[in-house]
């Protein structure tokens, strides 16, 4: 792996994301520092040149998604603010209504603001442009939000279309769903609760076992939680198999395909469970036992990547944890019936009618918390992000064995050693 | 790199200035290896040609001559360009600057001809003895005894007296260069001892006459020259053993023992081949070269690897050189750890061989893992991604892609879909090139063109319409109407197409009517276009557009002082139902002035009483409660004054319209028509 290029004092703090747009032309990168800077490539010279940079939210802001550009040039960013909020360049179609440019020297107006997250709202994405203009979002009341654009051209309405406690979330053929639909049972889950509350009462169920929850008296855990948990979502890229994503939700250490359908409640197709694959993990109690120390918690999920499928018959989403762990996840969707048609028939003829998966590979090489992983956009090469301070490319081999492809890393002589968790630890302040 | 370059922040400690790094997988080629690429690139499409013909005959392409004979004329193309990049790299002045150096091409060179000698024959050369072809082979690459050793050689009077005499006599004879051969063994006439004055003058007619394949027509008779040829190298081995002990040595050195390695080589033996070679500094390629022109002269290809895996047993390859390990497997007959070995070396490689492998059966066609890919399309993939590091080599990426089966095909519409398409008007005049104004131009220009051609060539129709329809958006955006349409209608994308004309009638609203006419007088060309290719279907959004236009025209006129054909736009527009309801209120209020005038009577009584229809139908069925149906555009127009100020509006029509139609009977415009159509009222 080679360095290409730099951008020197991007942001005043961390930078906690960076998307480039469709074309790879254009960079936007967020902060804690509250702001979103558009950069642009200067393909001359290779250097990149900040076009926009406004002070987007109140808090640190999560993460930044471009919409496909058949919509237009927009952004969703999410924040510790408990927004969300819609961005669209607007440098050509505001020279009407004699409004013009003296009214905002920024060329990015906000178009909405979705307040429905209690508390932060960690990532956003855009669906896959044939499902429309739409996003999903994910805060750490646990919650999963699926919005959509009502009114195209103005992007101002965007209705709340699914919002879903993903801890509680059912699975789609209950009477197997902990045999064949979860890869492994590690942590007790919990499928009968009302809706309101669900997520404390969970986190803080989850919280007692590690026995943290004097850390924050006033909100029992919450501090740690926020802390310690991961969210995360990835919007499977197929238009076959309909509205289907990948969630992380808390401390858990799953990961959930959920499917999400206009005449149904969302369901779970299948969940990947990392807890049984740690090494420190002799054998997964099936109760909760009153533990002492913090193993029986799985790590938390930091990220999810679902990479495009490219018409192979099965996909593969990558995870990042807390573990220090990259994963990669091979599932595979339903065998094709007759009349291709799946969601008729969920339960009838056994693990060929629903969605299976595992683990194809999984590498600690970071050694310490993944921050982030990312396919490119024929779903071939897998990068991720460690507080190593390095970047580890991953790559398939002529026998479809995942190895290592290079990494690099910047050296930080001057600064505090790599491997403090730095991102969301700061970030919960 | 792949996926552009790696979106990464490198989270460095917690101080204030963070930085934002940008990491690729790979260099993006150069000027020289772009170069290389591209041409290489037009050799790799003939080949596909070449496959997709021959299995569409149903042919086996190694079995057919004719097939066969191509792929090794194109397979030779390769190891052409790869020499003549190895020359320029050797010549260039700034070699530092070149991403990969002569020995790389060089590399590349000699394992692709390897290729070509072992597994793409001469047709009917398949099951002829192979020897000869290696040794070419090596002679052509590992040129050894080197041609300055001969120089000085040639100058001394007595040159058996250097060390350097019987070396370079053996290896000459190990690499089949019997001229050199014979030079210096005419020198040894010169030698004192008589023994071997005449030894060495049975050995040259020896040398030179050494049956060689290309001499013969058929290997019938290449095998019997070779047995004949063996049978007198045995007596000459009779002799030399009778030369007595004691003149064996001439004082210098033990003559007797070098020449009988000279002749244990030409005898065949193993043993000698084995140790000459080892000790000459040769490695296993030089035993096996040899082997198969002295050991076994009839060694077919198919039984090479048998051969080597003894010898590799005995004199292994380098494992830190990859071009020597790319070599050995070669020799084993191991194509896919070939390819494996050659990926390390170049990508390039290990694609372009994977792809002429499967056209020769080497390698399974169909994938032998879980991955979906066969191992040709996997490595060709691989390329593939390295050609994507540089944006500009997309349309190779994308031919590379596109041989690759369906998972190759949905790969390529990945990148073909993200190919910039640079349609925003540049910033500065300046800079704006010629090919973004043909674009604005209304032609298909520049690199939507491209692509839309790119898609075209390899079917990905799905991909073009997306494209099309993000061209449309941008052109949108810029309101650029016309352009937005018919891309839009190129995408065959309706319901966007219903958008733009929304926006379009946006325009009358928020901008009024003359900013309106404006936008639209771009619109009217792509109209007739749109008409014909709808044939009638989609009809909905075309009506809408025609309207939109008519209403533009109507506008226009009216500004022009073309009040007559103004007029006779409002009456089309409201006969032949072309404006839709929602707008009937703003074209009979837009009505008014031309009602008023008191020049001209554009309308004729019958034209009116069909706006004093339209009138009264809005007005009884908005009392009746369909106000939003009949009056919300007119509503919008008037800055939201509501439907009271809309109705007042449409009373001021109503005066007008009395008014003129009692002009009208006044003047006795257009005749008895009036009569019943006061009666219809």
């Amino acid at each position: 792996m080679i360095q290409t290029g730099l951008i020197q004092n991007a942001h005043n703090d961390l930078v906690t994301d960076a998307a480039y747009d469709f074309y790879g032309l254009r960079l936007v990168t967020c902060s804690l520092d509250q702001r979103i800077k558009v950069w642009q490539l200067d393909e001359s010279t290779g250097s990149w040149g900040v076009e926009d940079d406004w002070k987007a939210h109140d808090a640190a802001v999560t993460k930044v998604s471009w919409a496909h550009p058949e919509f237009g040039t927009i952004l969703a960013s999410s924040s510790f603010d408990r927004t969300v909020k819609i961005w669209e360049q607007t440098s050509y179609a505001e020279i009407e209504n004699g409004a013009s440019s003296s009214a905002s020297t920024s060329r990015w107006t906000e178009r909405a603001v979705l307040v429905d997250a209690k508390f932060s709202v960690r990532a956003v994405e855009f669906a896959p442009q044939h499902f429309g203009l739409k996003l999903a979002t994910i805060s750490s009341d646990n919650h999963l939000r699926i919005y959509e654009c009502l009114e195209q051209p103005s992007l101002a309405t965007w209705q709340l279309a699914e919002e879903v406690d993903v801890l509680s979330l059912p699975s789609t053929s209950p009477a197997s769903n902990s045999i064949s639909h979860t890869v492994t049972l590690g942590t007790p889950t919990q499928t009968t609760t009302t809706l309101e509350g669900t997520s404390v009462s969970l986190a803080a169920q989850a919280l007692q076992q590690q026995q943290q929850q004097n850390q924050a008296p006033s909100r029992p855990g919450l501090g740690s939680r926020e802390a310690d948990g991961g969210w995360c979502i990835s919007w499977c890229k197929d238009k076959y198999w309909g509205e289907v994503l990948a969630a992380g939700c808390g401390i858990d250490g799953k990961v959930k395909i959920i499917q999400l359908s206009p005449s149904r409640r969302p369901a779970t197709l299948l969940a990947l469970n990392t807890a049984p694959l740690r090494p420190s993990t002799d054998a997964a109690p099936k109760t909760p036992a009153p533990a002492t120390e913090s193993e029986i918690a799985p790590f938390a999920i930091t990220s999810v990547s679902w990479a495009p499928s490219c018409g192979r018959s099965y996909h593969l989403i990558a995870t990042g944890s807390r573990d220090g762990k990259v994963r990669i996840w091979r599932v595979k969707p339903p065998a094709l019936s007759d009349e291709a048609d799946f969601d008729g028939d969920v339960d009838g003829e056994g693990a060929e009618s629903k969605w299976t998966g595992g683990v194809v590979g999984e590498f600690d090489d970071h050694k310490s918390s993944v921050g982030r992983v990312e396919w490119n956009v024929t779903g071939t090469v897998l990068s991720s992000a460690g507080n190593d301070g390095r970047i580890r490319l991953w790559k398939a081999t002529a026998g479809n064995v995942w190895r290592p492809a290079g990494h690099i890393g910047v050296e930080q002589a001057d600064e505090q050693p790599p491997d403090v968790d730095m991102e969301e630890n700061a970030v919960a302040d | 790199m792949s996926w552009k370059k790696a979106p990464h922040h490198m989270k460095a400690g917690s101080s204030k200035r963070q930085p934002v790094y940008f990491a690729g997988e790979y260099l993006a080629p150069d000027a020289e290896r772009r170069t290389f690429l591209s041409d290489t690139s037009v050799i790799f499409n003939v080949v596909q040609n070449l496959v997709k013909t021959a299995r569409s005959k149903e042919i086996v392409l190694f079995d057919n001559g004719e097939t066969l004979g191509a792929l090794r004329k194109l397979a030779q193309d390769y190891v052409n360009f790869c020499k003549e990049c190895w020359i320029f790299a050797a010549e260039t002045t700034s070699k530092e600057l070149l991403q990969f150096h002569e020995d790389h091409y060089r590399q590349l060179h000699t394992c692709l001809s390897l290729f070509t000698v072992l597994y793409v024959p001469e047709p009917g050369m398949e099951g002829a003895p192979v020897g000869e072809e290696l040794l070419d082979w090596l002679n052509t690459h590992f040129i050894e005894p080197s041609t300055d050793e001969g120089k000085h050689l040639a100058t001394l009077d007595r040159p058996w007296e250097d060390d350097t005499f019987w070396p370079y006599l053996t290896r000459a004879t190990l690499r089949g260069l019997s001229k050199a051969c014979a030079f210096f063994l005419e020198t040894l006439s010169q030698h004192r001892s008589t023994y071997l004055q005449g030894i060495s003058r049975a050995l040259i007619p020896l040398l030179t006459n050494h049956p060689r394949l290309n001499q013969f027509s058929a290997e019938r008779d290449f095998a019997i020259a070779s047995r004949r040829w063996r049978d007198r190298i045995k007596t000459l081995r009779f002799e030399l053993d009778r030369v007595p002990e004691d003149v064996r040595d001439d004082g210098f050195q033990n003559w007797w023992e070098q020449l009988s390695d000279v002749v244990g080589i030409l005898e065949g033996r193993s043993e000698v081949v084995k140790r000459v070679c080892v000790e000459l500094g040769g490695d296993w390629k030089e035993v096996c070269v040899a082997w198969s022109m002295f050991v076994d002269p009839r060694l077919r290809r198919q039984d090479l690897p048998d051969v080597v895996v003894e010898i590799l047993d005995e004199v292994p390859p380098d494992p830190t050189n990859q071009e020597d390990v790319i070599h050995a497997s070669l020799f084993l007959g191991k194509p896919v750890q070939a390819l494996r070995d050659a990926a390390h070396m170049d990508i390039w490689l290990s694609a372009h061989l994977a792809d002429m492998m499967e056209a020769l059966e080497l390698i399974e066609p169909t994938p032998t893992d879980d991955s979906d890919l066969s191992l040709r399309n996997y490595y060709v993939i691989q390329f593939a991604e390295y050609l994507h590091s540089d944006l500009n080599c997309w349309r190779h990426t994308v031919d590379y892609l596109c041989t690759c089966g369906e998972i190759g095909k949905k790969m390529a519409d990945e990148i073909l879909i993200r190919v910039p398409l640079r349609l925003q008007s540049p910033k500065d005049s300046d800079a704006a090139t010629q090919e973004s104004a043909r674009i604005r131009a209304g032609d298909l220009a520049g690199m939507l063109k491209e692509v839309n051609a790119s898609c075209f060539d390899h079917g990905r129709e799905e991909v073009r319409r997306m494209v099309c329809k993000i061209a449309a958006q941008t052109f949108l955006r810029e309101k650029e109407y016309g352009l937005a349409l018919s891309y839009c209608a190129s995408a065959e994308d309706w319901p966007g197409l219903g958008r733009i004309v929304d926006r379009v009638l946006e325009e009358y609203i928020t901008q009024g009517p003359s900013n309106f006419a404006r936008s639209v007088a771009n619109v009217a060309p792509s109209l007739h276009a749109l008409q014909a290719q709808s044939q009638g279907r989609n009809g909905v959004f075309i009506y809408r557009l025609i309207f939109a236009v008519r209403f533009a025209e109507y506008h226009q006129r009216k500004s022009n002082k073309e009040y007559l054909s103004a007029a006779g736009d409002i009456v089309v527009m409201l006969k032949e139902e072309v404006a839709p309801r929602s707008w009937w209120a703003v074209v009979l209020t837009d009505t008014t002035d031309l009602l008023r005038n008191n020049e001209i009577m554009p309308f004729t009584t019958a034209e009116a009483v069909l706006l004093l229809h339209k009138l009264e139908e809005i007005l009884s069925r908005s009392s009746h409660g369909a106000g939003k149906d009949y009056l919300s555009i007119l509503i919008q127009c008037s800055k939201n004054g509501g439907e009271k100020l809309a109705l007042q509006k449409l009373q001021d029509v109503r005066l007008a319209l009395a008014k003129y139609y009692a002009r009208c009977a006044v003047m006795n415009v257009g005749g008895k028509t009036t009569v019943s159509g006061m009666l219809n009222m």
